[in-house]
């Protein structure tokens, strides 16, 4: 059975948060999200996950036992410790409580939470805390895990540590939803769906995306930085097709057949929103 | 400087509920300072019995205000007067002397009755008409209730109304908006909980920790004060019990229109702060002009202070008690139920329109309602 | 030329607790210097003290050639975090309060406002999109011309090209010859920089290009049918796995021990240098 949601409609006041987007979450697989804030990431995973209905369209969801959520804000009582915030999950969810005991323990050793035990939620540090937040969304052991940005502002030595936990779920047959403003994580996931002002701007896997780039991409050395003369400096080429990555300037040229490099997703998912700039 | 000056005026401009608190206080402590806060009894009700009743109401005069004559009652139906909180001061004629009770629970009407009578039986002393309510009339005067008019002994009582208005209403309110400031109020929509799970849950620990503040309160006022619990610790209990009710109320409805602790807080001192004030707490209620007294009628401490002060004071029965129990039970209802539906929106979203949050540190607001059309495949 | 700003040996303790050990960093005009750290590095301390927020406890902090002062502070922009823009506030009211602070004159030159936030000028910014309220942060900090910028996470949650064009404002101002310290967590944005200084701990761990700091670090990538089952067999011979794509890469690793770890199942095994990113983490551990 493949989770996931046909044709959303989210509205806020006049805004419209969700414009008829569909996504599908197949078991054992991670299937990202991204796009900027404001892109309706956030709304699309709370309508998966059930926090909110939305005004039209189907979600295909679980019950609410078997669906883990885990929202922006990191969903973990600051004022309770780790151990007290996986007791309420478990009491929560019913689970059996020497089962969940067990299971939470090994996510905490594996996450390398367990000296932390008994510290309040709220005086982990933000990647410590995300991690509490994923294992908890976790535990009931879920058919549908819905994390929204749970890396975002976290150093990279607790990024890994929540990769393997996501990797680890959807190992064991979850279907992972994550949403993620880091393209390199989304090159990682089985599937990727790129949201821009509430549209649907690519999906696909990263490579079918990238596939499906029109045109092709020069590179313009930038100087400036990230080169050896500070006061050298070209100046930006072609208006808007251009923009700045890696101490460079890339050049989008629609109609050319072969580039200079290779696009990678973030580059494929750049020129898809300067395409829709261009268009509007 | 200057642009420190500039950027906070713009910004309490918007902030409403400050502007709201910094004009509504000082009007209402106008109100309050000017037309209620008074411990002048202008008027004492009156209840005479007995066969002199006529002529008794005919000598008595301003303040006392005679409500109440029954020529063929005693001295019991005028102390269930009393008692029933019908009257301040209660006249038996047909004895010897005509026997006047003064309710020691009302304190200051009971001052002002002394007062009047000491005055009165010296303006007597001179030339009498004939019969016997003229000449030197020497009534007997006893102070039921509250003999030495102790002010603690009116306070506690008081005081734990105001016990339970405090947690009820603001600690409830922080404790529920704690869960929206925390970003798991969502979390709790998620999970497999009901939405009356969730607000029980919420509000029971309050009710107990009210129930323990409210025994100690008693407990020092009887043991340390010496206050008399005179009444029915059951008729008590049924009005705590109500009252909580919608105290408890109120703090989760504040909760549910607050998007943070500091704006919970507003909200719920200027809910306490009038009922301190009008409640008859503090300023006899008989002493507030009319034109304002109608305020008082509309809060619940006002009818809680009835209940306990009656209870323990003058062993009032629940019978008489009608009227603030009926009061309260409606207003308990009409409380707690918005306050779950509020609760329930949250928790078992159905599809309205509501702003959403702002990134990391965002918060909801809800704007309207509407219908929808969503359907949920579960498996 | 004088370094804009220069931590010489700072050190900072906290009671018992050392935030700050030993640390060297400068920032010379033009150049944009990336501070990358796990969270309880020491970044934000550096910060708080190159702001002149709070002192040392032993080693110097100069910022234009003086210890911070309120002068110092006029040559400063700074963008935090949070974005420290008042949320009751209208664009134009948030710009002209910070354009009065920083005592330049009157009013808010109107070269400063960037077209794409001059329609947002009435708006309340409470009632902004994220990434509006990030340009409105950016031109508030630019708007008295600073001669060093420091930003805290300035991307954090922006989409790629609204990163890509923050950036472009970022170079703008170090080619027009301030100097730039940032702070950030995505690791393809160190490319961006001249230089990197890497944090754990309290004391710098690495600092230089990010070519220099990665040097021959290795990492092995590994393609599988079922990337599942090799990321379990892999996990149980206790190497450190990470997901890519539908593979698995395992930093710091040797191809044979990998090979060795998954046995018999199918699997290209590659070796391949590592990213930033791992190398980063191989250097956080080792702290």
């Amino acid at each position: 059975m493949s989770w996931g949601a046909d044709d959303l409609v989210v509205r806020y006041g006049k805004t419209v948060a969700v414009d008829h987007v569909s996504v599908d979450a197949p078991a054992g697989q991670v299937t990202a999200v991204v796009g900027g804030d404001g892109a309706g990431k956030s709304t699309l995973l709370r309508c998966l996950a059930g926090a909110q209905a939305p005004l039209t369209g189907t979600v295909r969801r679980p019950a609410k036992e078997a669906v883990g959520y885990l929202p922006s804000s990191s969903g973990v009582y600051p004022d309770l410790t780790v151990t007290e915030n996986l007791d309420f999950r478990a009491t929560g969810y019913r689970l059996a409580r020497s089962a969940a005991r067990e299971r939470a323990a090994e996510y905490l050793e594996q996450a390398g939470l367990t000296e932390a035990s008994d510290r309040l939620a709220g005086q982990l540090s933000g990647g410590m805390r995300c991690k509490l937040g994923v294992i908890a969304a976790m535990l009931p052991k879920p058919q549908l895990l819905v994390l929204d940005e749970p890396t975002t502002g976290v150093d990279p030595v607790s990024r890994s540590g929540l990769w393997w936990l996501i990797a680890r779920a959807a190992a064991e047959g979850c279907a992972v939803v994550l949403a993620t403003t880091y393209l390199d994580e989304a090159e990682r996931c089985a599937s990727v769906l790129v949201l821009d002002e509430g549209k649907v701007l690519a999906t696909g896997t990263s490579d079918e995306i990238i596939a499906a780039m029109p045109g092709a991409l020069r590179s313009a050395n930038a100087g400036g930085s990230g080169g050896s003369s500070p006061r050298a400096s070209t100046a930006r080429p072609e208006g808007s097709r251009a923009w700045r990555r890696g101490g460079q300037w890339r050049v989008w040229d629609p109609d050319a057949t072969a580039g200079d490099f290779q696009p990678d997703l973030t580059d494929a998912v750049t020129v898809a929103a300067i395409a829709k700039e261009v268009r509007s | 400087m200057w642009a420190m000056i500039v950027k906070e005026f713009r910004q309490v401009r918007r902030d409403r509920r400050t502007l709201a608190m910094m004009i509504v206080l000082p009007v209402l402590l106008l109100v309050v300072l000017g037309y209620a806060a008074s411990f002048d009894v202008k008027s004492i009700s009156v209840a005479v019995a007995g066969p002199q009743a006529a002529a008794v109401q005919k000598l008595l005069g301003a303040p006392f205000k005679v409500t109440e004559t029954e020529s063929a009652q005693g001295r019991a139906w005028a102390t269930d007067q009393l008692r029933d909180g019908q009257a301040d001061v209660a006249v038996v004629t047909g004895g010897a002397r005509p026997l006047v009770l003064i309710d020691g629970s009302q304190l200051f009407s009971a001052r002002a009755a002394l007062t009047a009578l000491a005055s009165h039986a010296q303006g007597t002393q001179g030339p009498a008409g004939p019969g016997g309510a003229g000449g030197a009339i020497k009534p007997q005067v006893t102070v039921l209730y509250n003999p030495d008019l102790t002010t603690s002994d009116i306070m506690i009582p008081g005081l734990c109304g105001v016990v339970l208005v405090f947690i009820g209403t603001i600690i409830t309110s922080l404790g529920v908006v704690r869960e929206r400031q925390s970003g798991t109020l969502e979390q709790l929509a998620v999970m497999p909980l009901k939405p009356r799970d969730v607000v029980l849950g919420k509000i029971v620990p309050y009710f107990l920790v009210a129930t323990v503040d409210l025994v100690i309160v008693l407990a020092v006022g009887i043991a340390v004060f010496g206050v008399p619990f005179r009444g029915s610790p059951f008729t008590f209990a049924l009005g705590a019990l109500l009252f909580l009710f919608v105290t408890l109320g109120f703090g989760v409805l504040i909760s549910s229109v607050s998007q943070n602790q500091g704006q919970a807080i507003q909200l719920a001192m200027m809910t306490l702060l009038p009922q301190v004030l009008l409640s008859g707490l503090i300023f006899p209620l008989s002493s507030i002009v009319a034109g304002v007294r109608w305020i008082a009628y509309l809060l619940p401490l006002t009818y809680f202070n009835e209940i306990s002060r009656g209870v323990m004071l003058r062993a009032e029965p629940i019978g008489p008690l009608w009227q603030p129990f009926v009061f309260l039970t409606l207003l308990g209802l009409v409380v707690v139920t918005g306050a779950t539906l509020r609760f329930r929106s949250y928790l078992a979203p159905s599809g309205r329109e509501r702003r959403g949050p702002r990134g990391r540190s965002g918060s909801s607001a809800d704007t309207s309602t509407q219908t929808v059309r969503a359907q949920e495949v579960g498996a | 030329m004088s370094p804009l700003a220069r931590l010489t040996g700072v050190t900072k303790k906290f009671g018992e607790f050392t935030a700050v050990k030993d640390v060297d960093l400068n920032v010379e005009p033009g150049e944009i210097v990336g501070l990358l750290g796990a969270n309880g590095a020491g970044k934000t301390t550096v910060i708080k003290m190159l702001l002149g927020l709070i002192g040392t406890t032993a080693g110097t902090v100069e910022l234009f050639g003086q210890p911070p002062s309120r002068q110092t502070r006029r040559r400063l922009g700074y963008v935090p975090q949070s974005l420290g823009l008042y949320d009751d506030l209208t664009t134009m009211e948030n710009l002209e309060f910070s354009a009065a602070a920083f005592g330049g004159k009157p009013g808010v030159k109107d070269t400063a406002i960037p077209d794409a936030i001059k329609q947002y000028g009435k708006d309340l910014i409470g009632a902004l999109p994220l990434g509006v309220q990030r340009r409105v942060a950016f031109a508030q900090a630019l708007e008295h011309e600073p001669d060093l910028l420091i930003l805290d996470e300035p991307t954090s949650g922006v989409d790629p090209l609204g990163r890509a064009r923050l950036w472009e404002t970022i170079a703008g101002a170090a080619q027009a010859g301030a100097g730039v310290l940032v702070t950030t967590h995505y690791m393809e944005e160190a490319s961006e920089c001249s230089r990197l200084v890497i944090m754990a701990g309290g004391a710098v761990v690495a600092a230089g290009t990010a070519q220099e700091i990665i040097g021959t670090s290795q990492a092995v990538v590994v393609l599988a049918q079922s990337w599942a089952d090799a990321f379990g067999r892999l996990e149980d011979a206790g190497l450190p796995v990470s997901l890519a794509g539908r593979g698995v890469r395992v930093p710091g690793a040797r191809s044979e021990d990998v090979q060795r770890a998954l046995g018999d199942l199918p699997a290209v095994v590659q070796d391949v240098p590592a990213t930033l990113e791992e190398r980063f983490f191989e250097l956080v551990q080792g702290s």
